[in-house]
């Protein structure tokens, strides 16, 4: 968690905020834009790095999935299929499923498929994004193995009307609009968006299963995609808050074949997710019960249905006992059904958490999670988390800080492990690990110079790993897999103002190892060997001026290499991308403002592939135009 | 004296001339030609099969023989490994068949479009003929097979497609007619290579999957849950003859030929002791000679090397990874193993 300290000139990376109260205890002042009331993701998680990626950070993104923002402008690495194709995030050397994400408080994992498609969470179906590096399943359950991504709405009170569209226009057919209208005063605001994003998605690429491997365009794999968004909040009072946020969101894919097949695959995803939050606030102490519904259905060439309603029912507690002491207990309740073409199952699953802050003194902040999950009679591990954060040094333009971490983790073993005919196995036990990180990080800032620095070093053990193996005709899972992680991440930020001009510099450098422990067999090479698709060096850097109404950037990613296989008999070469782009925020009068922007992405047509023969695009080009009313 | 020096060396050119002409000019084998060709498949969704090449002399495995030689992947799931009219054929059931030197690999040729999940290929007549499931239906299905006939050693384009019988798979030329292996359909069906049309087509017992001549005599390889079948084939009727019938339980339709009428055949017992083994059974008695020569867990390809009396087992390792070759002898004892690519299923022993 990143705190707030003295100087004015430090930004909080996540302030924690209670709008209303002020708001509440205010309420014949003139008032702000309020924020509708969400509890703070940050909160109990001292010892570990939580980054926010605000609006603006995704406004050039508009449309596009979320997957190539994170790709593009973190460390994090994803697994992508093609372009618009699967994307799944990999986080400090885990799999697929080992991270949790959550939108709006709900955890949205596929629970058969276990993992989420990044590339159908479009830019534009959240406001903002928090990533939690680490080790976190005392604080948000099931799948938390690497880390969690929060996706959030943020709706503010006393805004009056205000309707924005925007529109992004890029090469090999891309086409993605949205329009949004809201209506805020202090006691109720709403908000309606709607958006469409096509992309043809027809690329040249070279053919390397074919002779003199020519130059062709991409076939099958055109991209459409649609959906809807409500938010509503309403202060009953000065003590109570309802808000609510709706989110459909359909995508029909073709899905772009491995070079050198023909397929003609097609899959069409329907999301639904709905989720309503009560607030109670007292003094010091918030009451939050919530209930959500999480349906997602996914179509593979027609016939294969993969269907799984999630139900969502919990209520929590947070508390301030004592300057020094905060507490958050609370219960969730999920059930879940799931209708897939090969079969049918329901889950119930039980948890119980206790999140726990004490403050000693000014240097010294710890938190402390304990959660139980119980899944049909099954207890999942306990999973207690402690973290500690001490600033050891400060002065007028120093401050220094150490960070340490210890957290154990756990996967439920998902639908499709447990009841999928023919194979599944209803007697996996959970995966789990244990997780250790220290880190240290260092702010200087002097003038209208600031630089911010941030290591950690993290060592984790996941043990029960569940991994399908072929078993006579069809593939069945086992708890089998034993895998060591350990690494570094690196932060870098720098800004530096110069009268008018603003500079900045920002960096991010994973080093993830993530070496198997266990042979499946006795021919098997993969033991003390990378996993597959996990690249060791992921580095992504981006230098950014800004004056006045105009701002560009250019920005790098370097992606090391990555074995096919287990067995790291063959791997991928690395690869640099190279992006750079302009933007220019403009009004017109008072009441018509907004930005219109232009991004050259890959832009020195470097071929590369993430994945073995999953062709990528070179050079491309995007416009996108925000107007707000 | 001169007479007989002239004799002599008359006697020596001769000799010389002579034993040149029986053996042909001496081009020295290519690496490729000698030792074994190890069929790796690759795995669903990767394309990532390849040819490695084992010199069981040297113990040397030389990996990714296709791409080392082309400077490309193969890009594709390789069904199929053909020699015919001095070159090697390569099928993808990913809808092509490369066509490269037996020396060294280099690429002389393709056919890759116009095919869909292609099988095995025969040639005859100068012509291709490459047995493909055609388009799966939205069932999954494959009610539009086809043979499909390609005008050219070196591959070119689909002249023409044979509506065939559903999955066809192994095919053989044998007189002037095309022998066709339909699995699903469970037929044997017979194209005639005066008109490149089906002539026949009858009903078998079993899924057949495999043809070969055994001693002159053209069998169909089939299976169901609890035996395995060799149909001799009457060539004159098409008719089975005579048919093997082996109760052989959870035989797989890889199988090498041995010694004296011997056969090994990979079986996998599935659901719940997933236990594989290698079975030998004889097509002199009809009988099983021992169920499990051999046993373990991911066994794929079989070969049986005549030369020095060994069978290659491929072992697919779960797929995690690379596969690897176990080579055992006659009487079931381990006695080499070899690092292959990914699911290693068949070899080709020179």
């Amino acid at each position: 968690m990143e705190e707030d300290f003295i100087s004015p000139v430090f930004y909080f990376e996540n302030e924690v905020k209670s709008p209303l109260k002020s708001f509440a205890e205010s309420d014949t002042v003139q008032l702000p834009e309020v924020e509708v009331f969400t509890a703070p993701l940050d909160k109990y998680t001292f010892g570990q790095r939580v980054q926010t990626i605000n609006e603006r950070d995704l406004e050039s993104f508009q449309g596009l999935a979320f997957a190539e923002y994170l790709q593009q402008r973190t460390g994090l690495f994803l697994r992508q299929y093609g372009p618009g194709m699967l994307a799944s995030l990999t986080m400090r050397g885990t799999s697929a499923g080992h991270n949790a994400v959550f939108w709006n408080g709900l955890p949205i994992n596929s629970p058969s498929l276990g993992q989420a498609d990044f590339s159908i969470l479009p830019v534009g179906g959240f406001d903002q994004a928090v990533v939690h590096f680490g080790s976190s399943g005392a604080l948000y359950g099931t799948d938390a193995i690497g880390g969690a991504i929060h996706l959030n709405n943020k709706l503010r009170f006393g805004e009056g009307h205000q309707a924005q569209v925007s529109t992004l226009a890029g090469s090999f057919g891309r086409w993605n609009q949205q329009v949004q209208y809201g209506f805020s005063n202090y006691k109720f605001a709403t908000r309606s968006r709607f958006y469409r994003n096509f992309f043809q998605n027809d690329f040249p690429f070279r053919n390397l299963s074919k002779i003199g491997t020519p130059m062709e365009r991409q076939q099958n794999s055109r991209v459409e995609q649609w959906g809807i968004m409500q938010d509503l909040a309403w202060n009953l009072n000065s003590k109570n808050q309802i808000s609510s946020s709706i989110w459909w969101n359909t995508t029909d894919r073709q899905i772009q074949p491995v070079i050198g097949s023909n397929t003609n695959d097609t899959q069409q995803d329907q999301n639904l997710r709905w989720v309503l939050d009560y607030f109670h606030f007292e003094k010091n102490k918030t009451w939050n019960a919530k209930a959500g519904l999480v349906r997602d259905e996914l179509i593979f060439n027609v016939g294969s249905i993969n269907q799984t309603t999630q139900y969502f029912l919990s209520g929590d507690l947070d508390w301030e006992m004592h300057p020094k002491w905060n507490s958050k207990s609370g219960l969730r309740y999920t059930y879940i059904v799931g209708n897939l073409s090969t079969y049918e199952a329901t889950d119930s699953r039980l948890e119980l958490y206790q999140s726990t802050n004490f403050q000693p003194n000014e240097k010294l902040s710890f938190s402390m999670n304990l959660r139980q999950l119980v899944y049909e009679g099954n207890w999942a591990p306990f999973t207690p988390s402690l973290g500690a954060e001490w600033k050891i040094w400060r002065n007028k333009v120093h401050f220094i800080q150490l960070k340490a971490a210890f957290a154990r983790s756990f996967k439920v073993p998902t639908l499709n492990d447990r009841f999928w005919e023919p194979g599944g196995n209803p007697d996996l036990e959970s995966e789990r690990s244990w997780s250790g990180e220290i880190g240290l990080k260092h702010v200087f800032a002097k003038n209208k110079f600031q630089f911010e620095q941030q290591i950690t070093h993290y060592r984790m053990s996941v043990d029960n790993w569940i991994i399908w193996l072929p078993n006579g005709s069809f593939w069945s899972p086992q708890n089998i897999r034993k895998v060591n992680n350990s690494g570094l991440e690196y932060f870098l930020d720098i800004t530096q103002q110069l009268g008018l001009w603003e500079m900045g510099l920002s960096g991010n450098y994973a080093w993830n190892l993530a070496i198997n422990q266990t042979n499946i067999s006795e021919n098997d090479r993969s033991k003390g060997k990378q996993l597959p698709y996990t690249p060791e060096h992921k580095i992504q850097s981006m230098f950014s001026v800004e004056k006045g109404v105009f701002s560009s950037f250019l920005n790098t990613q370097w992606v090391g290499e990555r074995f096919v296989a287990t067995d790291n008999a063959s791997k991928l070469d690395p690869y640099q991308l190279w992006d750079v782009g302009a933007n220019y925020r403009w009004s017109l009068g008072k009441k018509i403002s907004g930005n219109l922007g232009a991004q050259i992405n890959n832009l020195f047509n470097t071929e590369y592939q993430i994945l073995r023969l999953r062709a990528m695009p070179g050079r491309n080009y995007q416009f996108n135009l925000n107007i707000i009313l | 004296m001169n007479k007989l020096r002239l004799l002599t060396a008359l006697w020596v050119i001769g000799f010389f001339v002579i034993s040149c002409t029986d053996d042909g000019p001496e081009i020295p084998l290519g690496e490729l030609e000698q030792g074994v060709l190890i069929v790796n498949e690759g795995a669903f969704g990767a394309n990532d099969g390849e040819v490695f090449h084992y010199d069981p002399a040297s113990g040397d495995v030389k990996a990714n023989i296709f791409e080392s030689k082309n400077g490309r992947p193969f890009a594709g799931l390789i069904q199929d490994l053909v020699e015919a009219e001095g070159r090697t054929y390569l099928v993808a059931n990913t809808g092509k068949v490369e066509v490269v030197d037996p020396k060294d690999f280099a690429s002389l040729g393709a056919v890759d479009s116009d095919l869909n999940i292609s099988r095995s290929i025969a040639v005859a007549n100068q012509k291709l003929y490459i047995s493909d499931y055609g388009p799966y239906d939205a069932n999954f299905n494959s009610p539009n097979s086809y043979v499909a006939v390609v005008n050219g050693l070196n591959g070119g384009t689909v002249a023409k497609k044979i509506p065939v019988a559903s999955r066809p798979e192994e095919l053989i030329v044998a007189g002037n007619f095309l022998y066709v292996a339909c699995a699903a359909a469970k037929k044997l069906q017979v194209i005639s290579l005066a008109t490149d049309a089906v002539t026949s087509s009858q009903d078998v017992e079993g899924t057949p999957s495999k043809l070969r001549i055994i001693d002159g005599r053209l069998y169909l390889f089939a299976r169901d849950a609890g035996n395995i079948y060799f149909h001799e084939i009457n060539r004159n009727n098409f008719n089975i003859q005579t048919t093997i019938k082996i109760p052989l339980a959870n035989a797989t339709s890889n199988f090498a030929m041995g010694d004296g009428g011997d056969v090994f055949v990979i079986t996998s017992s599935g659901w719940p002791d997933y236990n594989d083994a290698v079975a030998k059974v004889s097509l002199n008695t009809a009988q099983i000679v021992n169920p499990s020569l051999f046993t373990g867990s991911g066994f794929y390809g079989i070969g049986f090397h005549a030369e020095n009396k060994v069978i290659y087992i491929g072992d697919n390792n779960g797929w995690q990874g690379n596969g690897t070759i176990l080579i055992i002898n006659g009487a079931g004892q381990q006695i080499k193993k070899l690092d292959a690519g990914r699911g290693p299923s068949g070899f080709i022993f020179k």
